[in-house]
């Protein structure tokens, strides 16, 4: 289990994590979603002890991961940075590793068998490939049989297999009453393999509950929209909790508001509309809307973007 | 590539798997140890020091047999005395364990290992403490076979050539080699401080060099002599106080002393070394 309480991060002037509280429960797989620089890495750095936070407490089983008896084996972990010498060999890293914990020659072979390398355990780590790097990585992780495992984008670079493989692996793991915390800036990644989600955006918590929870929002859907009337239209349905996209001139989605009330507010105006149809929402586009940030909530309807394609075609 | 998954054997650890994966500072000094054995700079660097002794010790013996009234290099050789003579190569070869040591604590930055490090003994002054171990063991033992191969190999060189020579039973002459290797051990130490206090290879390296070769010779040649009683107390001047070592200035501390304040040196440094990587972020 881990515990965030209040937890943030600052670099400088940059605030990385801003006052997260979350519980990774064990025995469930946990997706850790959120965009690029959104503050996954951070957060999984300063449970592992490897950044000090700025204030806030980040638990694993109870107590600060500096003060485990067994490091190792209570977390496991995959970093998004390689961390291995590119001049030692697998095994050698692994075997290194593992001493610090009592782990010897026989399960390191183990664990380079479960990830598939056995036949370059010899080799110096500078000669790997992003993925086999990965492999090593989940290897290490996996290494003194942790009650945790924290993995940092592990899929990143692996093969279609690999990525089968560790999707099934996770599941095993969290079966087995383990932590299991993934990050990953993709959706995609992880509605195959998460139960639980927990969404980060600009250091803040956006969502935490269950996948089916979040499969439910998220069919609630969106109507696609055309119309030549589009910028007189848009500000009519604005309102709140309506959410207003234009994916080109003329076309805009809307959350928030049903098709057949959309229609009602066209024809009250004498609005034309060219197409007004129902889209349920796909996981990737609710956690596209989560995340969105304030601004691009404001600036969403771009209604007169000068596109040059759309003013020779009317011009034509 | 056949990956397959483990069959779900693994179990939970319970409070009994906790104690058999149970850290301790023994293990620790068994990963820093299996990290310096695995790395080629570690072999590669102590056998070009053992080379470089020997090597140095033999040479300068047979030019000062050559040249016993040269005013030249060569002659200074002769006015060098014996044990001088055949330690001769240390004064490069503190750059080389230096070096070595400079390599082993910044490295891991450069790779970022110490990401690996750190989560694997989230107690971070282990990993200082058991790296110096690691260092210090295995030094002493290089540097020991280095200067007394050199000794020997030099003395027969200098008696060949019907030379003055020393044996290690004359005054001071055992403390001058095992002295040697002490300070040789010291520089590694002080190497490997400062790259983990420095987080790079060269910025140690270039802070190393400085501090133990160019600082000495700058200060001993253009500071007044009222610096004197000051300088011996710069490391490798506290080194001259019991090995042949080059000193700045004309003061120099007693054995005793120059040992002691040697240690301090390192101490200092490699408890800075710990002070650093407890408080920073990784
Ligand atoms: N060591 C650091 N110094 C300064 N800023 C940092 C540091 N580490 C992270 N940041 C900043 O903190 C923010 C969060 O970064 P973080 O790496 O945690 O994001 P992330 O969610 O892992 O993103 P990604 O999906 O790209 O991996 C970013 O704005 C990043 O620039
Ligand atoms: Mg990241």
């Amino acid at each position: 289990m881990i515990e965030l309480h209040q937890l943030t991060k600052r670099y400088g002037d940059k605030v990385a994590v801003d006052g997260i509280s979350a519980t990774i429960p064990p025995g469930v797989v946990t997706g850790f979603l959120g965009p690029n620089g959104a503050g996954k890495s951070t957060t999984m750095r300063v449970v592992l002890g490897l950044d000090r936070p700025t204030s806030g407490v980040a638990l694993v089983n109870g107590r600060p991961y500096v003060d485990s008896r067994a490091p190792l084996a209570e977390v496991g972990a995959l970093l998004d940075a390689k961390g291995t010498d590119g001049g030692r060999t697998a095994r050698n890293h692994l075997l290194a590793l593992g001493a610090t914990v009592g782990v010897g020659p026989r399960r390191v072979d183990e664990v380079l068998g479960t990830v598939g390398l056995s036949h370059v355990a010899g080799k110096r780590t500078r000669e790997f490939s992003l993925g086999m790097g990965q492999r090593l990585g989940i290897a290490a992780a996996l290494l003194a049989d942790p009650t945790v495992l924290l993995l940092d984008e592990p899929v990143n670079g692996l093969d279609l297999d690999g990525i089968q493989w560790i999707r099934a692996l996770l599941a095993e793991l969290a079966a087995e009453g383990r932590t299991v915390l993934l990050s990953s800036h993709l959706m995609s990644e992880l509605e195959l393999v998460a139960d639980h989600l927990l969404v980060i955006g600009r250091g803040r918590i956006l969502a935490d509950m269950p996948i089916a929870e979040f499969i439910a929002n998220a069919s609630v859907g969106t109507v696609v929209v055309a119309s030549p009337d589009a910028a007189t239209l848009a500000p009519l349905l604005a309102g709140d909790g309506v959410t207003l996209t234009s994916t080109e001139a003329g076309t805009f989605e809307v959350r928030g508001r049903a098709a057949d009330e959309i229609g009602d507010i066209a024809a009250a105006h004498g609005l034309r509309l060219h197409q007004l149809a129902t889209h349920t929402g796909s996981l990737e586009s609710a956690y596209m809307a989560l995340t969105r940030d304030e601004v691009e909530y404001a600036g969403a309807v771009e209604l007169h973007a000068p596109h040059a394609g759309t003013a020779q075609r009317s011009a034509a | 590539m056949t990956t397959t998954i483990p069959s779900p054997t693994a179990v939970l650890p319970e409070p009994r798997l906790v104690r058999h994966y149970r850290q301790s500072f023994g293990r620790v000094i068994r990963f820093e140890w299996i990290k310096f054995r695995t790395l080629r700079a570690s072999w590669v660097g102590q056998a070009l020091l053992v080379a470089l002794l020997i090597g140095f010790s033999a040479l300068a013996a047979a030019m000062s047999n050559n040249r016993m009234g040269d005013t030249g290099r060569a002659g200074r050789f002769a006015e060098m005395g014996p044990v001088a003579i055949v330690l001769t190569g240390a004064n490069l070869g503190v750059l080389v364990v230096g070096v070595l040591g400079c390599i082993l604590g910044a490295r891991e930055y450069g790779s970022r290992m110490i990401a690996s490090t750190v989560a694997a003994v989230p107690r971070r002054w282990q990993v200082v403490l058991s790296k110096a171990v690691v260092l210090t063991a295995v030094l002493l033992v290089s540097t020991l076979v280095g200067v007394f191969g050199a000794f020997f190999l030099g003395m027969s060189v200098l008696h060949s050539g019907g030379n003055h020579t020393a044996a290690l039973g004359d005054p001071g002459v055992l403390r001058q080699v095992v002295g040697m290797a002490g300070y040789l051990t010291a520089a590694g130490l002080l190497g490997m401080g400062l790259g983990i206090l420095l987080r790079s290879v060269a910025g140690s390296i270039g802070v190393l060099i400085a501090g133990l070769l160019v600082l000495p010779q700058l200060a001993g040649a253009l500071l007044p002599a009222s610096w004197d009683p000051a300088l011996k107390y710069l490391p490798s001047s506290s080194a001259a106080a019991f090995t042949t070592i080059d000193r700045a200035g004309t003061d120099v501390l007693s054995s005793g002393a120059g040992a002691a304040v040697l240690v301090v040196w390192v101490l200092a440094v490699v408890g800075g070394a710990v002070w650093a990587i407890s408080r920073r972020d990784v």
